[in-house]
């Protein structure tokens, strides 16, 4: 039995809880949260047994550690799991500097433990079975992918999405996840262009970011990644991949197996619609069970740190990018902190 | 009096088209045809039931008030010179110019006689995209941030991949649509252009690549896929899509999307009936309005925007000139008025 703990209990935190909570090999003993009648009343609702009184205390107390807190905390608790010999699993964005994100692979390499960086959308169906079709050499050579994503202007605890500093907006928390199942599918990219209304919208936005990144990869291909917190209707994604053989698209907006209308009590009109698209696989699980699976293996997850690194360069650079008007090349990291063991992705 | 209108080429398969309209709306009639082509003239004449000129023969001596001009894209110079000078009013099939310098010598020629230069652009009178203009100009998206677009499609063929004739590939055939749609819309003027152009789709020696970002000066971006990258057994041609997205909302328009699909036993794929208006049908109906002064004979109840004019069809090819350049030098290129 894993003893695992998680770090902030935000909404990522409930979701973690709901896949661990499912694992009969995973023992979810606790919490910490920087509030801690937060993670009190948290460690209530999801019948958790330890509230942590530090992070310190949490870290000296499992096997894994599981972080969920705002981005700009990442790197601190990360590194003292993994110096303190635990494996770790962190949200998006792996940190919030490149700088940061070297200091985490030199860590797991250093501490040999495993770190994942959750990059939850190669477990998602929609984009692992879109993947698996491309790689079956459906749409021949991939020459263009057009992706979208986005939604209302996502709120939180000390509105920290709203402050740009933490959050790094739409580009480094939310197109994150386009960045790295592009990465993953397409291939290493060449360069980064960008525009993003942070800086090229000529009045400051109150709370509404939108940006349109183009990536060009090692390969030639070419991407156009949507990114909106700027939209009053539901969140939805779209992919499409145009190749040189065939072309693959998808549009969550149009694929949709259910439909409910609620007729409102008393109301003569104005339902409201609510459309699902139920699979029994869930992208959040399947990801943890994937982690998990390894640190119990002692196998290395396939997604690295150095995934991580180079999903958080190409949204860095894609504000950078944004921000002087040239597109700006993806180094990776640094060679030195490349571990010779940790496989760097295809 | 009905206006007299000449066509002269058909190698733009939307000649047929706007002859059609040209022979079913009130207010005009087609007085004859011309074309480099003798073959395709004679065919085209016989199919339409006019008489067949020669271009100096048509615009001298058929008595015509007017041409489309339908030529492949590096001919539009050469016969929108020739209709100027003989002081005929032309509509010009997009892209207005291939080259900066030939669009401008061709709003020279017209200015210089008198003579109006309108460009081919039917989005403009879609009436989805009319809605979309009626909302975005009455204010209810806000100021407006950014938009995602594409017009692509499966490769032409034809001249159009014989960049002798056609001045270019995907983008120089996809870009001005858009382009033109994003300045009418936003009533701002593009200012950068950012491409990256391949031939990845067929891999052959013209474009068939062209993924576009277009600033604009009011602070508006957008992101357009122009590409020829849409496979054969593709429901139909391709599409206009513009997401846009405003301070007070967002809006999508997917311009052919009135459809009905139809699975034939007869055909090898299903196909896209479209049910919705033809875009061809209200761009001659605004022509025919132009040039005669009274209404158009096939309204817009939402208020019809104006046909684009030579310089606006200068503007679009502007930004499709600007991407090549930018593709080459892997730079943001400056886009300016002249």
């Amino acid at each position: 039995m894993l003893r695992v703990a998680i770090i902030g209990v935000g909404t990522m935190g409930h979701v973690h809880t709901d896949a661990y909570q499912q694992m009969p090999d995973v023992d979810l003993v606790g919490v910490y949260d920087a509030d801690p009648a937060r993670a009190q009343a948290f460690a209530e609702a999801r019948g958790l047994s330890t509230v942590y009184p530090s992070a310190e205390a949490l870290i000296g107390d499992v096997d894994v550690v599981d972080v969920c807190t705002p981005t700009p905390a990442h790197a601190e608790y990360v590194l003292a799991a993994l110096y303190a010999g635990r494996d770790v699993v962190c949200e998006k964005p792996m940190a919030r500097s490149l700088a940061d994100c070297a200091r985490l692979i030199a860590a797991a390499k250093e501490s040999g433990r495993t770190l994942m960086p959750a990059q939850v959308l190669r477990f998602f169906p929609e984009y692992s079975s879109a993947t698996a079709v491309i790689r079956q050499g459906a749409v021949g050579n991939p020459a263009t992918i057009r992706t979208r994503r986005g939604g209302p202007f996502p709120r939180a605890t000390n509105d920290w999405y709203g402050d740009f500093a933490q959050s790094g907006g739409v580009t480094l928390d939310t197109i994150i996840h386009d960045f790295d199942w592009l990465r993953w599918t397409f291939g290493e990219v060449e360069y980064v262009y960008a525009k993003a209304s942070y800086y090229n919208h000529p009045t400051p936005l109150d709370h509404l970011d939108y940006s349109l990144v183009t990536l060009k990869f090692r390969s030639g291909a070419v991407a156009q990644v949507e990114g909106t917190w700027a939209e009053p209707g539901s969140f939805s994604v779209f992919l499409e991949v145009c190749g040189d053989a065939g072309m693959i698209h998808f549009d969550s907006m149009e694929s949709v197996p259910l439909r409910v209308n609620r007729r409102q009590q008393g109301g003569a009109v104005g339902g409201v619609a609510v459309p699902e698209s139920p699979t029994s696989a869930n992208g959040y699980y399947l990801e943890l069970r994937h982690f998990i699976d390894c640190v119990q293996a002692g196998t290395t997850p396939t997604i690295t740190p150095v995934d991580g690194y180079y999903a958080v360069e190409i949204a860095l650079a894609a504000l950078e990018s944004a921000r002087t008007g040239k597109r700006v090349a993806i180094q990776g990291p640094p060679a030195r902190v490349i571990a010779e063991r940790m496989p760097v992705a295809a | 009096m009905a206006i007299r209108i000449g066509i002269m080429s058909f190698a733009h398969m939307h000649a047929e088209s706007y002859a059609e309209q040209i022979q079913s709306l009130p207010g005009a009639e087609l007085a004859g045809v011309a074309d480099h082509e003798p073959e395709r003239a004679r065919t085209m004449a016989a199919r339409l039931g006019v008489p067949v000129f020669g271009y100096e023969t048509l615009l001298r001596q058929a008595d015509v008030d007017a041409v489309v001009i339908c030529s492949e894209n590096v001919r539009h110079r050469e016969l929108v010179e020739m209709a100027a000078a003989a002081k005929k009013a032309v509509l010009c099939e997009k892209p207005l110019a291939t080259t900066i310098e030939d669009g401008e010598a061709m709003l020279k020629a017209c200015r210089e006689n008198g003579v109006a230069l309108y460009t081919a652009f039917p989005c403009r009178f879609h009436p989805a995209y009319v809605r979309l203009r009626q909302t975005v100009h009455a204010g209810e998206l806000g100021a407006l941030i950014g938009a995602r677009s594409s017009n692509h499609g499966v490769n032409p063929d034809g001249w159009f991949t014989d960049t002798k004739l056609s001045g270019g590939g995907a983008a120089m055939d996809h870009t001005v649509h858009v382009a033109d749609l994003l300045r009418d819309l936003s009533g701002a003027e593009p200012v950068e252009v950012y491409a990256e152009i391949g031939n990845g789709i067929r891999h052959g020696d013209f474009d068939d690549v062209a993924m576009l970002t277009i600033s604009f000066d009011n602070g508006l971006f957008a992101t357009l896929d122009a590409s020829w990258s849409l496979p054969k057994t593709f429901w139909t041609w391709g599409d206009v899509t513009l997401y846009v997205t405003g301070t007070g909302g967002t809006a999508g328009l997917d311009m052919f999307a009135q459809n009905h699909q139809v699975f034939s036993d007869a055909a090898l794929r299903p196909r896209l009936s479209n049910w919705g208006d033809n875009a061809d049908r209200h761009l001659v109906s605004a022509f025919i309005a132009a040039l005669s002064g009274e209404a158009p004979p096939t309204p817009l109840p939402w208020g019809a925007p104006p046909l684009a004019t030579g310089e606006d069809g200068l503007a679009a090819a502007r930004v499709a000139i600007a991407a090549y350049q930018s593709a080459r030098t892997g730079e943001a290129v400056s886009v300016r008025p002249s």
